[in-house]
Order: C-alpha cells, then structure tokens, then sequence
C-alpha cells in the first residue's frame, strides 16, 4: 500500500535519513523503533510529504507522489509529536476546525466528532478547554483531530511521550482498535519496546538514519536465537571481571548494569564453572544469577549498542 | 481561508481584554498627551536676571506676544523656576540682551512648541540688529511697519479650498499618532499567529490537509488586518462622534487607515519572518515599534526632523505616511489625489515586506 525506496535526506553534509526502504501492507500495523536522532521524525515527515526527500521515493499504491503528494495527505492521518492544537479552544472546537479544514461534509462533521470524541474517551469532557487538560487528555485529542477525516493508513508519532499510565493504555487501545476493528493501517514510532510489542505485527529498527534490521517480532528475536543472554548480580564490579569475562570462551559481549554484568554468549555453552572461578579470583561474588529469555530491547541493544532510551 | 479566519476570531473571542486594553490606550495617550486646548492656551513666564531687568522683559515681552498664540507673562524668577521644578509649568524663559534660555525640566513636545515661537522672534530681532548696526532698531521697525501698510507686492496664501491655511493642530497629530502605534503592537501580536501555528505543529496539520497554503496565510493575514482595522476605526469613530474631534472627511480616514493596516500587517510578517519563532518575535517586535514614530517625527512638530538619514528611515516605516495622509485630510481638507503618494508608498512598503516577509518565513523548514 505505501512503500518508500531508498529514502535519503541530507542536511547539509549530514545524512538524518539514510537510503530506507518500508513498506506497509493495507490493515497492517507496523512499528518504527530507535533511540533520539535515529531519524523516526525526518521518516515520518518524508512520508507524510511535510518534507522533501533528498532522493529517494515515496509511492502509494506502487505510484510515486513525491511530486504531487496531494493524495497520499488524503489517505493519511498524521499525530505529530508535539501537542498541534489550539490550547484556548475547547476540545469540540478544535475539532470543529479541524474537521472544516480537512473539508469534513458539513452534515457528517457532528457525528464523525462525537466518535472520534467516545473513541479516544472524552466525549464527556469535550467543550472543556483545551489548555485545562492533562498532558494525556491532550494527546488524546491530538489523535481524535487526526482521525476525523477517516484516513486510511495513521502515522503516529510518539504518541504517549510524557503521560499517565491510564491516558497511555487508552491510547494503545484505541489504536488497537482502529486497526482491528476498523482496519486502520498504522505506522507507530516509539521509544517504548513494549507498546511496539503489544500493537505491532511487523517492526523496523532504526538508527543513525538506517534500517538496522526488520521482520516480526519472532523473526528479529531468531537474531539472538544463536545467544544467552546472562544476568549476573555481583557483590563487588570493576574493569578487570569485565575484561577477563570478555576474553573468556563462548563469550561475545559484556556490558556493565547497575548491579553486576550481563553477558551475552553462544546458546547452550556452559561458562558457569569458568565465570564463578574469574569472579572468585576478582576478589568478587555472585549474589544472583539468571539467564534471559531474550526480548526486542535485546535485539535492539544487540543491534545498536544502546538501548532506546539513551 | 475561512476556517482559519474563524479560529484565530474564537480565541480572542475568549479574551477580548487586549483588544479593548489597546482602544482604551489609544484614546487615553491621546486625551493626556494630544489635547489640543494645551497649545492654544499655553502661558509661559519670562522674567531677566540682567541689571537692566525690566527693561529686557518688557522689550522682550512685547515682541514675544506680538503674533503669538502663547502668552508670554513677566514674572519674578523665584516663581517662575519654582513653577517649573514643582511641575506647574512645564517651561518659563530666562531673556538675556540678545539671548534667551530655556528652564525646563521634561522634554513635552508643547516645550519645543515655545521655543519655535521664541526662536522666531529672537532671529528676526537679530536681523533687523544686523540690518541697522544699532541696537535700537524700533525706528526701522516703525518704518518697516509704514511700508508695509501699503506695499508694492501683496502676496495672499489661500487654502486649496479658498478659505485661511489653517495653522497645525499639534493635538490631532498626536491623536493619529497614538491610534496607528498603538494598532501596530495589536497586528503585530496577531501576525505572530503563524509562527505559533508553525511552532506548536498546527500548521503542518493545516499544511496536510487539502486546504491550499495560500488560503492558510490570507486566513491569518486577513484576521490581523481585520482587527487592527477595527481597532482603528472604533477609536477614530470614539473621536469624531463622542468626544467632539473633528478628523475631517471621515470616508478618506478609513481608506487611509486600511491602507495603513495593510502595510503594517505586511511589516510584521516581514519581523515574523526574520524573528522565525514566536519568543524571538514578541522580544524584536515591541523593541523596534517604539522607535518607529520617534524616528517618524510623528511626536513632534512637523520640519522637527531635518538630518536625512533619519529622514529616510523614516520613510521606510507606513507611519510617517500614513500621518501625513491622515494630517492632510483632517487640517487641509485634501481630496483624493492630494494623498495619493503616501498611499502609494504604503502599499509599496506593504508589497515588498509582504513578499520578503512571507518568503523568509518559508525557509524556517529549509
């Protein structure tokens, strides 16, 4: 349904997106993960047509409309980052015009906004101000304007930055619910594995401006299928149990947590006679001990060397 | 365009405050700094230090109120510097031989009122010295005066409607003036407008939806010109009809001043666009309008300003021409063509800032 080939925008001599191809299938629900700087934003603006590639194409439907973008902005449904609504409006009003400035018909633009107003759950509270909501019920409304026009694929883009639990599981199940119910294709960027995990079928992993790997959530695990990933709490860490952990047989990588090690080394090997001998030599102890089953904040670390919210 | 029109009027429908904070700014400034009765009724005291005194100040004084519409009043020193510190007149005038000096302590425009009129009579005493190499010169006075009952040549000055030139209404002009500065800070705060919009976001969702960008800048641009006009005319009518100003052919003021906003609306989008966002605006904007009618001589009597550069500066800004198309109207009955140049000049400003102003603010995104 929408694809992008080879995607590029260059500032100046600096790349923030760097030849991407995604594609998303009608009814999909797919996910854009990377840490500050990945290039999710620059992405999304190229898609959304707000900006203009470098080079690269945007096509809908297999045609491209880099040129003449006016039908993707049809069909899309765009939830920026940033809170876009008039604060001293209520939250009807705003709606009201949003939905004329998308030329919502003036007979459907009442009941399309009490939907989108019982769907994000604030029908009851819509002719309260704006600028008197919570951060939550903010963002809320920011999806509800999004969606008056009925679009076809939603981008969303970090939608649940900065709010309260409750506000944020009503938002992933609203999402939910568009693309199952209602057969919304989505596009969700996030720093949150889990939102991804719980909405995703398919997830793209960026950073530095790449794709860096791509599939379902079991096929980018089957990436550390080949690994352990080993939590090790000690009494006592330093370099040099890092060090000699790292140099050990079987072992591929060593960070530093906060209360120990994490190892991760080749699945099924037994390091733990050698481990508890360099640990015991190190002046050190084991306090715990777990091997993990491997998650996308895994793949993604392995992947990138950080984690998603560095 | 309309949908846009329309949000920019539901917000301020919600705070109406600011709009009427600036029509009542207007009126007051005008009514404390631009009451004409001021300059009609003006009394200053002189008084001399010399030792012949008396004689200064009554020579003096019978000159000074020869063709005034000050009064000149002799008065004790003490007093008259009194008066002045304590801020019961603004200025009295120390008379020397040949010289004068001014005691002051503001800087009103009145005060630079009186010191033209002192000025005058001081330099045509000096040339009549000049001419006579005397001191004395009430003889070529006598004899000047006798000539001129009967002279050669009589030249009269005429209105361009026959009747007398009327003499400047220092007054009216500063009714203008405060009305037009004071809507510049209101269209300047509305053409912000956009950069907010730009900021917060809602003007990519506007720029997403099938609404053309044109149709989104004409519904901001439109907004602010619609309220700094009203603004305007609200305070002109409050003139004309309730506090018995006369600002002439009315009809002719609220072409002027809709050309005016026009040209203003597009100086602010020209800031908007240098500034790029709205902090920048709201900190270069109110920093740079205060100096416009200084700059402008719109505080002060006409021919005040004579360096050129400042001149020029001057010109560059819709005040200065919208003053002296306002000014014309009121005081000189100036018909239609008699203003074309400065309306023309005002809808040049506003074509070029507009162009510049719009075109910088779309490189923001780059």
């Amino acid at each position: 349904m929408l694809e992008t080939v080879n995607l590029t925008k260059t500032y100046k001599d600096k790349k923030a997106v760097d030849g991407i191809d995604i594609y998303l299938d009608k009814g999909e629900s797919v996910g854009l993960l990377g840490p500050n700087g990945a290039g999710k934003s620059t992405t999304i603006s190229m898609i959304s047509s707000l900006l203009k590639p470098t080079s690269g194409d945007v096509r809908l439907n297999g045609e491209s409309k880099i040129k003449d973008p006016s039908e993707i902005r049809r069909v899309l449904g765009v939830v920026p980052q940033e809170i876009a609504l008039y604060e001293e409006l209520s939250a009807y009003e705003n709606l009201k015009f949003f939905g004329k400035i998308y030329k919502v018909k003036k007979d459907v633009l009442e009941n399309r906004m009490q939907e989108v107003l019982e769907m994000v759950g604030l029908k009851e509270r819509q002719k309260e101000l704006v600028k008197t909501f919570s951060g939550g019920m903010k963002r809320r409304v920011n999806i509800a304007a999004a969606l008056l026009h009925q679009p076809e694929i939603l981008i969303l883009d970090e939608p649940t930055v900065g709010i309260d639990p409750q506000s944020r599981n009503h938002i992933l199940e609203t999402v939910r619910k568009l693309n199952e119910e209602h057969g919304t294709t989505i596009l969700y960027t996030s720093h949150y594995m889990e939102e991804v995990e719980q909405l995703c079928n398919r997830v793209y992993i960026m950073d530095h401006g790449k794709i860096v790997a791509s599939g379902s959530k079991n096929e980018l695990l089957s990436i550390l299928s080949s690994e352990d990933t080993i939590q090790v709490q000690l009494s006592k860490t330093s370099d040099a149990i890092i060090e000699k952990v790292k140099g050990m047989e079987h072992v591929r990588r060593v960070d530093e947590t906060s209360d120990g090690i994490r190892i991760i080394s080749k699945k099924g090997s037994n390091i733990l006679s050698d481990l508890v001998h360099v640990i015991e030599n190190e002046n050190s102890q084991i306090s715990h001990f777990q091997v993990e089953i491997p998650s996308l904040e895994d793949v993604f670390l392995h992947l990138t060397g950080k984690t998603l919210r560095d | 365009m309309y949908p846009v029109f329309m949000a920019q009027w539901m917000k301020d429908k919600r705070k109406p405050l600011t709009i009427l904070l600036f029509i009542g700014l207007s009126i007051l400034a005008t009514v404390i700094f631009g009451d004409n009765t001021q300059y009609s009724q003006t009394t200053v005291a002189v008084f001399s230090t010399e030792s012949n005194a008396q004689e200064i100040e009554e020579k003096w004084v019978e000159l000074l109120n020869e063709d005034s519409h000050i009064e000149f009043v002799i008065t004790d020193e003490e007093k008259a510097r009194s008066d002045v510190s304590e801020g019961r007149r603004e200025v009295a005038i120390l008379l020397m031989e040949r010289d004068y000096r001014l005691i002051t302590a503001s800087d009103m425009p009145n005060i630079q009122l009186v010191e033209q009129e002192v000025q005058k009579v001081f330099t045509k005493e000096a040339r009549l010295e000049a001419v006579t190499s005397i001191e004395d010169t009430s003889e070529l006075r006598e004899e000047v005066d006798d000539y001129m009952e009967n002279p050669p040549i009589k030249v009269e000055t005429q209105s361009l409607t026959g009747g007398e030139i009327p003499q400047h209404n220092m007054g009216m002009q500063l009714l203008f003036t405060f009305t037009l500065f004071v809507a510049m800070f209101t269209i300047g705060f509305k053409v912000n407008g956009i950069n907010s919009d730009k900021i917060s976001g809602i003007w990519n969702r506007l720029i997403l939806s099938p609404v053309s960008k044109t149709s989104i800048y004409a519904g901001h641009l439109l907004y602010s010109f619609f309220v700094g006009f009203f603004q305007m005319v609200i305070v002109f009518l409050i003139f004309q009809y309730v506090m018995g100003y006369d600002i002439g052919n009315l009809q002719m003021i609220i072409v002027i001043t809709a050309v005016y906003t026009l040209s203003t609306v597009s100086m602010a989008m020209l800031i908007a666009g240098v500034a790029k966002t709205p902090e920048k605006f709201n900190m270069i904007y109110p920093s740079i309008v205060p100096i416009i009618p200084v700059i402008s001589g719109a505080y002060m009597p006409p021919g005040t300003i004579s360096n050129s550069i400042l001149q020029f500066i001057g010109n560059l800004f819709p005040l200065s021409h919208a003053l002296d198309a306002m000014m014309s109207v009121a005081l000189y009955d100036a018909q239609w063509n008699d203003f074309a140049l400065p309306i023309s000049l005002m809808l040049l400003i506003g074509v070029v800032s507009m162009g510049v102003g719009i075109n910088m603010v779309e490189r923001v995104k780059g």
